[in-house]
């Protein structure tokens, strides 16, 4: 019998009885067709909208603001300014700084972010552990309250005089308890610290990958005398290759557009010490709170050429890590 | 029902959908839960006039909410007032806009620059105005030519509205700085209570002092207490268990922090050079010593605990003695029994008290100035009783004043010694500590509220603050020149 796949379609037609299973898009070719065409496009007519007016004409106006002196404090009438905003970009010491906040947070941050969900979701899928339903809510519990109430809890939490995390350290005994958010060989640990808040989602992700492993290959791994770390080593990892890879270029964008923490933490003053004075911010605030709209737009501009050559290297380098049970 | 008929009717139903969840603005609802969008807001409030005049009535519109006035509550007294002048100005047709505070600047900044201004804009304070600087109509020759009266004003505070723009406002509610204490803590530490008339001396064991930022110091010393009852003046004082503080200095804002030791402008006379006026630097150090060397005012990370300050001004929770702040902050003493205004401390013999003010404002853009002038002067006129009522604010007209004590008094149990605020009027800083500065928005990012500088100053000890001052400055420059 000749298999399905190299049997003309005329074939598959006559078994199902004259009923074609495969069409190609025969766009405008009857009537039914593009009446059926002419359906689709005006159900997809709100999203076409939508995407032209929130997402695709807003990235065209704001690469034609960036070559412009747009501002809504300007004295100067709005003019063409080529490619001065990113000259003054360049040159200005506060995008390199912001550049250099940024990447110092996320060489500490992202190893946590992608690690700590892994790491919590690998307990929950153990076998060992009693009542995970119980523990899966309490781990996404945190990511349904709005963010900025955790980041504000949080604050409380960490302060200096009043914190319940010194005032536990003080009942052990310490003495002078770190003032988490004001010092700056504390502040990142402490924003890594509020960021697991939220890592709700991560867990169920890296969970559902965990339960997508077929158990065969762990019966197969124990047969060949394969322990835990054996097993997490050589199945579990390549088996969540993809969710890692999936779940890192996610963390890298997330970490490139941090901004709502500092935000709340510290009105975007960039303290304690500019440590805080995220490339993000530095955006939010010249285009917003500066009303700076060309600057902002050329620093987002930056932003987004960074992010996407990261993100195309991390690609690059997944052929070689990342393993796909389905590819050959 | 036919697929004929079905179909258009969920397209239909799916467009209504997609056209409210993508309507939204980032803009909050309008408190009264209207239509969000501000022109639709001002139409739905606007009352047509009972005679149209030919070629029809000039429409001006009246912008709110650049400082407050977009509660429900002040929007129905707001709405009453644009019916009111509509029915009896035939002539002209008044709208109002309501776009709440946290959007009203960027609002504004675009309508001016798209072409589409409103005509006046208020209440706005000082400094809210002079984010604008350069967009206000200068007022004098509408003044004179309607002959309008400005002697029911105190004169210096007309003064403060007379910019390098011109006379571009009047005044209308003002908000001047006194002393808060509470009387129990002074009868607690047996010692007197501060001076209630400016000029007054202070007596503190028997010595008659001048009321100035040395003596506070030194009251503000015996009326910080720490957990076992020792004040700051006594051996064993723990500064690391303080339960009661002397003194809070107003801290939303350097410039404000600095006017109450003398007027000032971070800005030279050239418009471009960044300046720290030597009072300012005086007050600031003042400031830093309270925290990190007497201990008589809260450190940054005790200002920002909700245990110790849960109202955001702790003079309000009633463990701060005295408390520098605007008329205003009344709003915040309700649960305190004991509390009184007493004089403004001096400084090298000068008193100054830092000076709020709210008012309406006309936009140069207007294209029909004199329409704008007569709604204008309704609201500083026959409107103002019932505005001033809805947004608190205190009279500026002197023969309202007592109103408005009165009015101020009836929200208290106890009595207060209202005329320590209405002398304060006469030490009000000019210029205004919210004088205009080139790139207004980035510059008061550094010295505003939640600024850079104040987080410092109330986080790190060990500061050297001239060297911090220099930086300040240096920073300042720096945003000046990109503005030139």
């Amino acid at each position: 019998m000749a298999a399905i796949g190299v049997q003309p379609l005329e074939a598959l037609d006559r078994r199902a009885g004259g009923r074609r299973f495969f069409r190609r898009p025969s766009l405008g070719r009857s009537a039914l067709a593009r009446h059926e065409a002419k359906w689709g496009l005006i159900f997809l007519a709100p999203w076409i909208f939508g995407f032209f007016a929130f997402t695709l004409i807003p990235i065209i106006a704001s690469l034609i603001f960036s070559l412009t002196n747009l501002s809504l404090e300007q004295t100067q009438p709005l003019r063409f300014v080529g490619l001065d905003n990113f000259v003054r970009m360049l040159g200005d010491h506060t995008t390199w700084d912001s550049l250099a906040v940024t990447f110092r947070f996320a060489a500490f941050n992202l190893p946590i972010a992608i690690v700590v969900p892994f790491v919590v979701a690998l307990v929950l899928n153990s076998r060992y552990l009693r009542g995970t339903g119980l523990f899966r809510t309490l781990f996404f519990l945190p990511y349904v309250i709005p963010f900025v109430s955790g980041v504000l809890a949080w604050q409380g939490m960490l302060n200096l005089e009043t914190g319940w995390v010194n005032e536990f350290l003080r009942m052990i005994g310490v003495q002078n308890p770190p003032n988490w958010l004001q010092d700056t060989t504390l502040i990142y640990p402490s924003l890594a610290f509020i960021g697991l808040w939220g890592i709700g989602a991560g867990v169920i992700v890296n969970l559902a990958g965990l339960k997508g492993i077929p158990t065969e290959l762990y019966d197969a791994a124990r047969i060949d005398g394969a322990g835990w770390w054996a097993s997490l080593r050589n199945v579990t990892l390549p088996m969540m290759s993809p969710v890692i890879f999936y779940s890192l270029i996610l963390g890298i964008v997330d970490v490139l557009q941090y901004f709502l923490v500092p935000l709340v933490l510290y009105n975007g003053t960039g303290e304690p010490g500019g440590s805080t004075l995220f490339f993000n911010l530095l955006l939010y605030k010249q285009a917003f709170n500066f009303q700076n709209y060309a600057y902002g737009a050329t620093l987002a501009w930056l932003l987004f050429a960074i992010t996407l050559a990261i993100t195309l290297i991390v690609f690059r380098t997944s052929r070689r890590w990342v393993y796909y049970a389905g590819e050959r | 029902m036919t697929a004929r008929l079905f179909r258009p009717g969920v397209l239909l139903a799916t467009f209504a959908l997609v056209a409210t969840a993508c309507g939204g603005s980032n803009a909050p609802p309008s408190p009264s839960g209207a239509a969000s969008s501000p022109s639709a807001v001002a139409r739905e409030a606007s009352v047509g006039p009972a005679t149209v005049p030919p070629g029809g009535p000039v429409e001006i519109r009246w912008y709110c909410c650049l400082g407050g006035g977009e509660a429900p509550e002040q929007k129905a007294v707001e709405d009453k007032v644009v019916a009111d002048f509509n029915a009896a100005h035939p002539n002209i047709h008044l709208t109002f806009e309501v776009v709440t505070y946290d959007q009203a600047n960027g609002q504004l900044a675009t309508e001016l620059q798209s072409g589409n201004p409103p005509d006046i804009v208020g209440p706005v304070g000082i400094g809210g105005a002079n984010a604008f600087h350069g967009k206000w109509l200068d007022l004098a020759p509408l003044i004179q030519k309607t002959n309008y009266d400005l002697s029911g004003f105190p004169s210096n505070v007309v003064d403060i509205y007379k910019l390098d723009e011109g006379q571009v406002g009047i005044p209308f509610a003002i908000y001047p700085s006194a002393l808060f204490y509470r009387k129990g803590l002074f009868e607690e530490a047996n010692l007197d209570e501060p001076p209630h008339k400016y000029g007054d001396k202070y007596t503190l064991d028997g010595q008659p002092l001048d009321w100035n930022y040395d003596t506070i110091r030194q009251v503000a010393k015996r009326l910080t207490v720490d957990k076992n009852n020792k004040d700051a003046t006594q051996g064993g004082f723990d500064p690391k268990n303080i339960r009661q503080w002397g003194l809070e200095l107003q801290r939303d804002d350097l410039r404000g922090l600095g006017a109450y030791f003398g007027s000032g402008s971070l800005v030279a006379a050239d418009g471009k050079t960044a300046q720290i006026p030597n009072d300012w630097a005086a007050g600031w150090k003042f400031y830093y010593q309270s925290i990190w060397t007497d201990h008589i005012s809260l450190t940054g990370p005790q200002f920002e605990s909700k245990d110790i300050n849960p109202e955001d001004y702790p003079f309000f929770a009633g463990n701060v003695a005295m408390s520098e702040n605007f008329l205003w902050s009344t709003y915040g003493v309700g649960k305190l029994d004991d509390w009184d205004l007493a004089a403004v401390p001096s400084f090298n013999g000068r008193v100054t008290a830092a000076f709020n003010a709210d008012t309406f404002r006309i936009l140069k853009t207007t294209k029909h100035p004199d329409e704008a002038f007569e709604v204008l002067q309704y609201l500083l006129g026959d409107a103002a009783p019932d505005l001033l009522k809805a947004y608190g604010g205190f009279p500026a007209r002197t023969a309202e004043q007592a109103a408005g004590i009165e009015a101020l008094q009836s929200q208290f149990k106890n009595q207060v010694d209202w005329q320590v605020a209405v002398d304060g009027i006469q030490y009000a800083d000019n210029p205004n500590f919210e004088a205009p500065m080139p790139a207004y928005n980035e510059s008061l990012g550094l010295v505003g509220s939640g600024g850079k500088y104040l987080t410092e100053f109330g986080n790190k000890p060990g500061l050297d603050m001239d060297t911090e001052i220099n930086k300040l400055r240096s920073d300042l420059q720096a945003i000046f020149d990109k503005a030139s």
